[in-house]
């Protein structure tokens, strides 16, 4: 049984194909790596499932749920939840506000419900800073709670980009590129979070380019080139592949 | 939770303190200045909202300002409407142009959003002029009654200042719960990043559209009651400068502000009177600040645009140089 099931995926954008007829499957509470050399359509991969980008043809069901058509938030209504490669942070707002802003769709309060501060709305307002304090506490952000998400190194805005996304109590994670520009203990670190984050009930699929982190934490790994699909399988498999390590021939030495 | 008690409690004496300026003025010219600055104050955070928060451009709110005050004036004044019906009313109407306005404009991004709205605003200049039936055109439309509720009618100055003042601050008031909660980060949010608003289940469009009805209701309550207040309306108070006027004094009063909006307004509004408030002052001086406030106020943007650019770069610079240090 699968929780997302992909199905002959398909994008071109003029004369550049890419995307190509991928199909793969991403089963509940598992991390899958989804990998490939730069330009190989992984981001492209991403927008079409979460309704940044239509595809021309293929279908993606979660939960037994059509995702392709739906706009952005729909997707996230459906329990999908993306991070991006460049850091799309709130910046004027504090940390503690950005996972806030995370849980839009869990919260209720309308524009009239805020202006006169109802009880109900105070309530929600409380509950839901209760629980941002958890999901900081989880990801070891909350000593950052008040700092303004613009003033954050790298590293740590990475970190406050998954404690957005998780704020939203996904389902399916897609974090593209969770490690770029994270140093080797906070590369360790994310690693780390990702199988808590795991072992907390949510299916994970991420774009990765540090192949450590990758072998490290993911129970599959679909590999894709000029947007096509090369390989799938568990790790172990996946380094010994010949039709992969050609796909990285030039890129193999630093990588893997 | 006891901090904030003595907040709460500060801003109650705050508010009375306020209100109670109207009751302390005795001078009618002067009653009738600070009148208009409540009605600027109730337009402006309306904008502030859109602009400093949501950061969607808006060259038409003196439009908005028109409609509310024209369809309050004409259901008082020609069809008998009561009051607090027909301020209401007018409320809706300015929402629903604001919606209508909103859905196809929004589609469009910073300059095109501000041209499109600046249109607006220039076909509504010419409604109020040719719908002669309702506003009367150029000559304008007078003997607007005043509010009234039941049998109690507010026609003194300081009872309308008072009036004004109140329904400010309560705009006020529920315009920065909105900003410190749900809405008002959605609102922020999609102001920093789109894809990023989207990503956490934003639905931008509809936040976009929503917050626009709800500046350009804001407006048009002001306009209703700034209507009653006069007494006597005209196109002319409803032209872009006024548009571009609250425009400035969001820009000047910074994002992601209310309180810098209202300080910035409320100098706009007083500026013109500047000889009538300080006796002191010599009449030439007052006369020429007077024909020179438009200069003044393009002047003051332009140079907090560059301070602003040049303080932003500053930190931009300082920030890099920290991110390069931990890299090392």
């Amino acid at each position: 049984m699968s929780l997302l099931r992909v199905r002959g995926l398909d994008k071109r954008f003029g004369g550049v194909h890419a995307v190509r007829d991928l199909s793969f499957d991403v089963h509940p509470q598992t991390i899958k790596a989804l990998i490939g050399p730069n330009g190989a359509g992984k981001s492209t991969v991403f927008n079409l499932l979460t309704g940044f980008e239509r595809p021309d043809s293929g279908s993606a069901t979660f939960a037994d749920a059509e995702l392709i058509g739906l706009r952005p938030h729909e997707v996230v209504r459906r329990g999908v939840v993306r991070t991006f490669q460049e850091s799309r942070l709130f910046d004027s707002m504090t940390v503690e506000e950005n996972v806030l802003a995370g849980m839009h769709l869990r919260l209720r309060a309308s524009m009239l419900g805020a202006a006169v501060r109802a009880p109900r709305v105070r309530a929600e307002e409380r509950e839901a800073r209760v629980e941002a304090a958890h999901v900081m506490r989880m990801l070891g952000i909350e000593r950052h709670a008040h700092r303004k998400a613009g003033d954050l190194p790298h590293g740590l805005r990475r970190v406050v980009e998954v404690a957005r996304a998780l704020a939203a109590r996904p389902k399916l994670l897609l974090l593209d590129e969770p490690a770029a520009g994270l140093d080797g203990r906070e590369t360790e670190d994310l690693a780390d979070a990702l199988l808590r984050i795991r072992d907390t009930g949510v299916t994970l699929l991420i774009v990765e380019h540090d192949m450590g982190l990758v072998m490290e934490v993911s129970d599959e790994i679909v590999v894709i080139d000029q947007g096509r699909k090369i390989a799938e399988g568990p790790p172990l498999l996946i380094q010994k592949d010949p039709a992969v390590l050609e796909a990285y021939l030039g890129e193999v030495g630093d990588r893997v | 939770m006891n901090a904030f008690r003595v907040r709460q409690w500060f801003g109650v004496i705050v508010a009375m303190a306020m209100l109670a300026v109207p009751l302390v003025v005795t001078d009618r010219y002067v009653l009738k200045v600070l009148t208009f600055v409540g009605v600027n104050a109730i337009v402006v955070v309306g904008l502030a909202l859109l602009f400093g928060f949501a950061g969607q451009v808006s060259l038409g709110h003196a439009a908005f300002f028109g409609v509310g005050a024209y369809a309050s004036a004409f259901l008082t004044g020609t069809l008998g409407v009561p009051w607090l019906g027909a301020v209401a009313l007018a409320v809706v109407l300015a929402c629903v142009v604001g919606w209508a306005v909103a859905v196809p404009s929004l589609r469009l991004k910073g300059h095109y959003l501000a041209m499109a709205t600046l249109g607006f605003n220039e076909i509504m200049s010419v409604v109020f002029v040719e719908a002669r039936a309702v506003t009367g055109g150029n000559d304008g439309l007078g003997n607007i009654p005043f509010p009234s509720i039941g049998p109690l009618e507010l026609r003194s100055p300081t009872a309308l200042c008072v009036l004004v003042w109140a329904v400010a601050l309560a705009v006020a008031l529920a315009a920065r719960n909105i900003t410190l909660s749900r809405p008002g980060r959605a609102m922020r949010a999609l102001h920093a990043t789109e894809p990023g608003a989207l990503a956490v289940g934003i639905d931008v469009a509809a936040v976009k559209v929503r917050v626009f009805a709800l500046s350009a209701g804001l407006a048009g309550l002001a306009g209703a009651l700034y209507a009653h207040a006069v007494g006597f309306i005209s196109p002319s108070s409803f032209g872009l400068d006024f548009s571009i006027l609250l425009m400035a004094a969001v820009v000047l009063g910074g994002r992601e502000s209310l309180l810098g909006p209202l300080a910035a307004m409320t100098a706009f509004t007083l500026l013109p009177y500047s000889g009538a408030l300080l006796p002191g002052i010599p009449r030439a001086v007052a006369e020429t600040i007077q024909d020179w406030v438009p200069d003044l106020v393009g002047l003051t943007v332009v140079l907090t645009l560059i301070v602003r650019a040049r303080g932003a770069s500053l930190r931009f610079a300082t920030r890099k140089q920290a991110e390069a240090g931990e890299d090392s």
